[in-house]
C-alpha cells in the first residue's frame, strides 16, 4: 500500500523546555494528530528512536489517552534511524499491523542529555570502551576525524565548511521556529569562532535544543481522507554498519554511498529531480559527504557548490530551508521529515522553495544512515 | 569555584584533571585490557586465517576461526586526527590530539588514541609508536602514541 505523511506537529525548541520528554511527546503527538484531522482513537502504531533520553511509546501512547496500541517500537540509536523510522512504519502499515503510526522524537538535547559532552567520572561499555582513555567518545570528535581525511585526501577546507554554515543560517532567518533565527552569519565570524575539535569550530555543529517534534504515517485508505494534503513516500533506502569510527575503511565517504545510489535505483530518480532537499546536518562535514554520496556534487566540490549558490533559492536544489539541525535546531533529524511534508504542502511562507513537488529527505552520518523520497504527487 | 570557559556547566578547567573515562572489559576485551596493564600492546587475531581485529571478538568475523591476543609492534601512521580545543570531555588538558592511527601489522588496522606531541607538529601519514599510559588512578593502562622522529 502507498503511504504517506499526514500529519506534523511539534513543540517549541528551546534551550531550557523545564518539561519531561513524555509532555513533550504528547503535545507534538496530539498536534500531529490534529494537523491530520484524526482522532487519537485513529492511531495504532507509534515509534521513536532514543537514546536512553526519552520516554518509550508504550508511556506516550498511555499518556495521550490511548488506552493500549496494536504495535510501537523504540529503536536504540540516533540520526542513523529516522529514514529507517518511517521505511518501517510504511512496512508496518502495508503488513496490516496497523493503520496510522505516529513516529516521534523528544529530547532534552540541550538541558538534559546532551550529546557532545561528558561531565564527570564515567565508565564505558561495549564498543566504545576503547576510545574511552583517550575521551574519543563523542560525536563532534568522530566526525571532526573524519572531515581532517577529506581535507587531506579532497583538499577542502574549513571555508567550505563554513560556506555550508553560513547558507543554512541565512535559511533559518526566514525560520519563526529556528533556535538561531537572530543569529546571522559570515565568514568572518564563522572563522572567528571558538575551536571545538579542530578541524570544527562551534558553528560546524549542530544547535543542541530541547523540544519534540511528531509525524503521522498513514496508508492511503485513510491518507485520502485527512485534512492535509498527503506528503506520498515514494521510496527508501537504509544501510547500517558496525565498522566504528576508527575502522570504517573510508572517512572522506559516509553511508551515502551505498544509501545514495541505492535511494535513486529504487525510485527512479536522481539528484537533479530534487526540488529540494532536507540533508541531515549533525555537522557541516556530515553535509559535505552526503552531497557527494546522494550524487548532488564531486568530490570535493561541495564548498564552491554552497559558494556560488547552487544550494539555496534560486540555484540548483534547496539544502536544509529551515536550516537543519545545525541552525533550526537538533531534534535528531525529524525535524528534516518536518520541514519536507510543510514544503510539499506549499505550507513555509516566507521561506517556501517555488514549485516544490519532490525532495530527498536523508538521516545519519559515518557509517550508517537511510533517506527518504516524498512526492506531493501520488505515486 | 569552578572556572567555566563557556559558561556551561562542568566545562571548567578542573574537567581536565578528573579521571578519563574507564573502560568496563568484557569477555571479549579483558585478555585487551589485562595485557595493557602489564604494558604491552596486544591486538585480537585469529588464529586460522592469522587476520587483526580491533575491536576484538570470540571469533574471527572473516572466517569464524578462533581468536586470541597478541602483541603488535605499536608502529603505526597517523590516519587521521583532531586538535581537540573545547574540554568535551574529562581527563586531558586541552588542547591535545587524539589520532586515529593506523599499525603497521595490517592495512585498515586502526586505533584511536591521544598523541602526545605539539598540535602543530601533527600530519597525516607522520609515523607514531605506541606508548602504554595509566587512565587516571582508574589501575587501567592504554595506548597513546609519540610521534617517531
Amino acid at each position: 500500500m502507498t503511504t504517506a505523511i499526514v500529519g506534523i506537529g511539534r513543540t517549541e525548541f528551546s534551550r531550557r523546555s523545564g518539561r519531561t520528554t513524555k509532555a513533550m511527546a504528547v503535545e507534538a503527538c496530539r498536534a500531529a494528530v490534529a494537523d491530520a484531522g484524526l482522532a487519537v482513537s485513529d492511531i495504532d502504531g507509534m515509534s521513536t528512536y532514543q537514546a536512553g533520553d526519552s520516554a518509550h511509546p508504550m508511556e506516550v501512547s498511555w499518556a495521550m489517552g490511548l488506552d493500549e496500541i496494536a504495535w510501537c517500537n523504540s529503536m536504540v540509536g540516533g540520526g542513523n534511524l529516522v529514514a529507517d523510522q518511517v521505511a518501517t512504519a510504511a512496512a508496518v502499515i502495508e503488513a496490516g499491523l496497523a493503520r496510522a503510526v505516529l513516529i516521534y522524537r523528544s529530547l532534552n538535547g540541550r538541558s538534559g542529555y546532551r550529546f557532545g559532552t561528558v561531565d564527570g567520572p564515567m565508565q564505558v561499555e561495549g564498543q566504545f570502551q576503547y576510545e574511552a582513555p583517550a575521551g574519543f567518545i563523542v560525536p563532534p570528535q568522530w566526525f571532526a576525524s573524519w572531515a581532517r581525511r577529506h581535507q587531506a585526501v579532497y583538499g577542502s577546507t574549513c571555508e567550505d565548511l563554513g560556506q555550508i554554515a553560513i547558507t543554512q543560517r541565512r535559511h533559518a532567518l526566514r525560520n519563526p521556529h529556528a533556535i538561531r533565527r537572530n543569529d546571522p552569519l559570515d565568514m568572518e565570524t564563522y572563522l572567528a569562532s571558538r575551536w571545538i575539535a579542530e578541524p570544527f569550530r562551534v558553528h560546524d555543529c549542530t544547535s543542541e535544543v530541547d523540544g519534540a517534534v511528531a509525524i503521522v504515517i498513514a496508508g492511503e485508505d485513510v491518507a485520502m481522507g485527512t485534512r492535509q494534503p498527503p506528503v506520498w513516500l515514494v521510496g527508501s533506502s537504509n544501510t547500517q554498519s558496525g565498522a566504528g569510527w576508527a575502522g570504517w575503511d573510508d572517512p572522506t565517504e559516509m553511508y551515502a554511498r551505498l544509501a545514495g545510489p541505492r535511494i535513486w535505483a529504487r525510485t527512479g530518480l536522481g539528484p537533479t529531480d530534487m526540488d529540494f532537499v532536507c540533508m541531515y546536518d549533525c555537522f557541516t562535514y556530515t553535509v559535505m559527504a552526503s552531497m557527494e554520496g546522494f550524487g548532488f556534487c564531486e568530490k570535493g566540490q561541495v564548498g564552491r557548490y554552497f559558494a556560488e549558490g547552487r544550494a539555496t533559492y534560486g540555484g540548483d536544489v534547496v539544502v536544509n530551508p529551515h536550516g537543519g539541525l545545525l541552525s533550526e535546531g537538533y531534534i535528531h533529524g525529524l525535524n528534516h521529515h518536518y520541514e519536507a511534508a510543510l514544503q510539499l504542502r506549499g505550507d513555509a511562507d516566507e521561506r517556501q522553495v517555488d514549485n516544490a513537488g519532490l525532495a530527498l529527505v536523508t538521516a545519519g552520518g559515518g557509517p550508517f544512515g537511510g533517506a527518504n523520497v516524498f512526492s506531493n504527487a501520488k505515486p | 569555584m569552578k572556572a567555566a570557559t563557556d559558561g556551561r556547566p562542568g566545562d571548567g578547567a578542573d574537567k581536565a584533571s578528573l579521571s578519563p573515562p574507564i573502560p568496563v572489559p568484557d569477555a571479549d576485551s579483558e585478555g585487551y585490557w589485562a595485557a595493557a596493564r602489564a604494558g604491552t600492546l596486544a591486538i585480537c587475531r585469529c588464529v586460522e586465517c592469522k587476520t587483526w581485529m580491533v575491536p576484538p571478538l570470540e571469533r574471527c568475523r572473516y572466517c569464524n576461526g578462533r581468536t586470541a591476543f597478541e602483541e603488535v609492534s605499536g608502529r603505526g601512521v597517523i590516519f587521521s586526527y583532531i586538535v581537540v580545543r573545547h574540554q568535551a570531555v574529562p581527563g586531558h588538558q586541552v588542547p591535545y590530539v587524539v589520532g586515529i592511527v593506523e599499525l603497521t601489522e595490517q592495512a585498515g588496522l586502526r586505533l584511536s588514541g591521544v598523541i602526545q606531541a605539539d598540535p602543530a607538529a601533527v600530519s597525516i601519514g607522520a609515523p607514531v609508536r605506541a606508548t602504554m599510559v595509566d587512565v587516571g588512578t582508574s589501575g587501567f593502562r592504554a595506548p597513546e602514541f609519540l610521534l617517531v622522529p
